[in-house]
């Protein structure tokens, strides 16, 4: 185990460097001037162009402003960022748990339905809940889920008026963001109401969200199910009379779960990716918000910083999803 | 479609049964087996008809705005009228002929990426898994690093620096699917360089460049064309997102992506321009996919019938 654990880290550490790198490079490929934008209308003499632009460093040689930049990361130092003149990580730590808060309730609710809805597929293969399923798990597959959050914005939100258009709260309640959870936050609060009103601003952005990851673990269960229900141990477990509950909930279910773990763990990169859409449909406080907006003001030091962590969350979790892929299979282990 | 190619083939190979033509029955036999991919391909031939008759059977121009007839409803509303389909959006363009032309901007891109990222995939990767060694490992980090940054984060980046633009959200679009077909081309490459007929070959006296592309690269296909499938459908969804967010097709292109983020202000007032280019964009997907389904039926023996 502590060798496995090892060669993944020697994998990892390149990588790191890899993305420190092209986020380094991108940003300073952005076109545009930093210090124009900063300034605005106004404009800059050229001697204060020059100061400022040696004030954020700009004109040291390019390696050894890389160097600087990978100093910082090892310090926890991303740079400030030009609009809000906070620094990047503190801006990104503030606004990380809305995003949590969102891809988790979204895997939750897409593996709630998934999974089990997965397996039925599987075990009643060719019926006409199978053949129903599938088809709806690939036009869920096919959504644009930036129309899809419209759709529901207009069913829900404006005809029917059952949820709220954006935001995490209503502005009625002013709670104490103790956790930066707002279902925690509201829940712990002494004011009446305010959970609801959580609950109610998240169930939009959660179905459109978690559409995709729906699909895909639905499909990957019940194919995952359909191999392992055809392995001859099943048939063993069956012909010694165990019961089909036993057969299907324990037999076969526990191996099938090792591909799904993994399809769940690989949604991690498509969840924060389509957080930036859904963040945006619903003007969700998170960071896929934050890096659009960036993106958009030119903000260098928010784009940079923001890519290097949503990198380094992306490699951890596909390294811990790696890891339990090891804890579930051992023979993964014990290759080579 | 394979009925153009099995004629073609014919001229080709004229004499006995030809080994393709047979091939390509069988093709045809699994994946007219899965319903549902025959219906995805003749819904697909249809929006390929109206992309490339656009210019021929649209009604009127998807771009010149006609200030008199803002915000008419589809013809079955009250207020709608029959030469405006469709109805129409706020600046009086006819929503159906920008569906029509919206279908040749959204399938062109499909096809540019997959020439763009599978190309450059499968040179880099059959070049990867033919020489090894350094050159190998650096191929294969520089495509865990693209893999490692989310893929809507990765173009909107890439597109910032090289511009919005329908043009450069396709080079940004294909950088991001570029691992797939590197990973994939790699893979096979490295199992069938050590086959026997590739030693023999090299023994006949194959150059390099034979042997990657002639000897070995037709082996290595079958994954990669399915990879193209899945991943034709996923390019018209990004190049709809780009285009959502502002990044991509510039107005006033009819570009489906585009045309939503334009109707995003009159959710509540004209439900018309906010549905229908996500009904077109959702169907045609959606045809792909099932068709890519079929593909994969047809081609990946292991996954047959399953």
């Amino acid at each position: 185990m502590f060798r496995f654990i090892l060669t993944k880290l020697g994998v990892l550490i390149p990588t790191f460097l890899g993305v420190t790198l092209i986020a380094f490079s991108f940003i300073r490929m952005l076109p545009g001037d930093p210090i124009e934008l900063l300034a605005g209308e106004r404009g800059v003499t050229p001697e204060r162009h020059a100061e400022l632009m040696a004030n954020l460093g700009f004109d040291r040689p390019i390696w050894e402003q890389y160097f600087s930049f990978l100093w910082g990361i090892l310090h926890g130092d991303l740079g400030v960022s030009f609009m809000s003149r906070q620094p990047v990580l503190e801006e990104f730590l503030t606004r990380f748990p809305a995003t949590v808060e969102l891809a988790g309730c979204a895997i939750i609710f897409a593996a709630l339905i998934g999974l089990p809805a997965g397996i039925i597929a599987a075990v009643k293969r060719g019926s006409a809940f199978d053949h129903t399923l599938m088809g709806i798990s690939l036009t869920g597959y096919s959504m644009p889920i930036f129309w899809w959050g419209l759709l529901l914005i207009i069913l829900f939100s404006a005809t029917l008026g059952w949820t709220p258009v954006s935001g995490r709260l209503s502005a009625l309640f002013w709670i104490e963001q103790d956790t930066g959870f707002m279902l925690i936050d509201a829940f712990f609060s002494d004011e009446e109401g305010a959970f609801k009103s959580a609950v109610s601003h998240l169930i939009l952005p959660t179905i459109v969200l978690g559409t995709i990851p729906l699909a895909i673990i639905a499909r990957q269960t019940r194919s995952a199910m359909l191999e392992v229900l055809g392995e001859d141990y099943v048939r063993t477990a069956r012909a010694k009379g165990l019961s089909s509950f036993r057969v299907i909930g324990i037999h076969a279910l526990r191996n099938a779960l090792i591909t799904v773990v993994t399809v769940i763990g690989l949604q991690v990169g498509v969840l924060l990716a389509g957080a930036i859409l859904t963040e945006t449909i619903f003007s969700w406080p998170g960071i896929g918000k934050w890096m659009i907006d960036s993106i958009f003001r030119r903000d260098y030091f928010a784009v940079q910083g923001g890519i290097v962590l949503i990198a380094s969350i992306v490699m951890m979790v596909n390294l811990f999803v790696d890891f339990m892929y090891g804890l579930i299979n051992p023979r993964i282990l014990h290759r080579r | 479609m394979s009925q153009v190619q099995n004629t073609a083939d014919n001229k080709t190979v004229s004499a006995e049964i030809s080994p393709l033509r047979q091939q390509l029955k069988e093709f045809w036999f699994y994946f007219s087996e899965n319903k549902g991919a025959v219906v995805g391909l003749f819904f697909f031939l249809f929006i390929v008809v109206i992309a490339v008759l656009a210019d021929v059977i649209a009604p009127h121009s998807p771009i010149a705005q006609n200030r008199e007839v803002g915000m008419i409803p589809p013809f079955w509303q009250e207020g709608g009228k029959i030469e405006y389909f469709f109805g129409t959006d706020i600046l009086g363009r006819d929503l159906l002929s920008r569906l029509m032309h919206g279908a040749r901007i959204s399938l062109f891109a499909g096809c540019i990426v997959i020439v763009i990222s599978l190309t450059f995939g499968v040179l880099l990767g059959l070049s990867a898994g033919y020489f090894r060694g350094i050159y190998e490992v650096i191929v294969m980090r520089v495509m865990d690093v693209i893999l490692s940054i989310p893929s809507l984060l990765m173009a909107l980046v890439l597109v910032a620096i090289l511009g919005p633009g329908l043009r450069n959200a396709m080079i940004a679009i294909s950088v991001t699917y570029l691992p797939h077909y590197v990973r994939l081309a790699r893979a096979s490459a490295v199992t069938e360089s050590a086959r026997d007929y590739v030693t023999s070959s090299k023994v006949a006296g194959a150059g390099t460049m034979r042997l990657m592309l002639i000897t070995i690269l037709p082996n290595c296909m079958a994954p990669l064309i399915v990879q193209a499938s899945l991943s034709f459908s996923t390019a018209i969804l990004d190049t709809a997102a780009l285009g959502f967010l502002g990044m991509g097709a510039q107005a006033p292109a009819a570009e489906w992506g585009t045309m939503l983020a334009d109707a995003r202000e009159f959710i509540l007032s004209a439900w018309w321009v906010v549905t229908l280019p996500g009904v077109a964009i959702l169907l045609t997907v959606l045809a792909i996919n099932l068709m890519g389904d079929g593909l994969r039926d047809a081609l990946d023996p292991k996954m047959k019938r399953s």
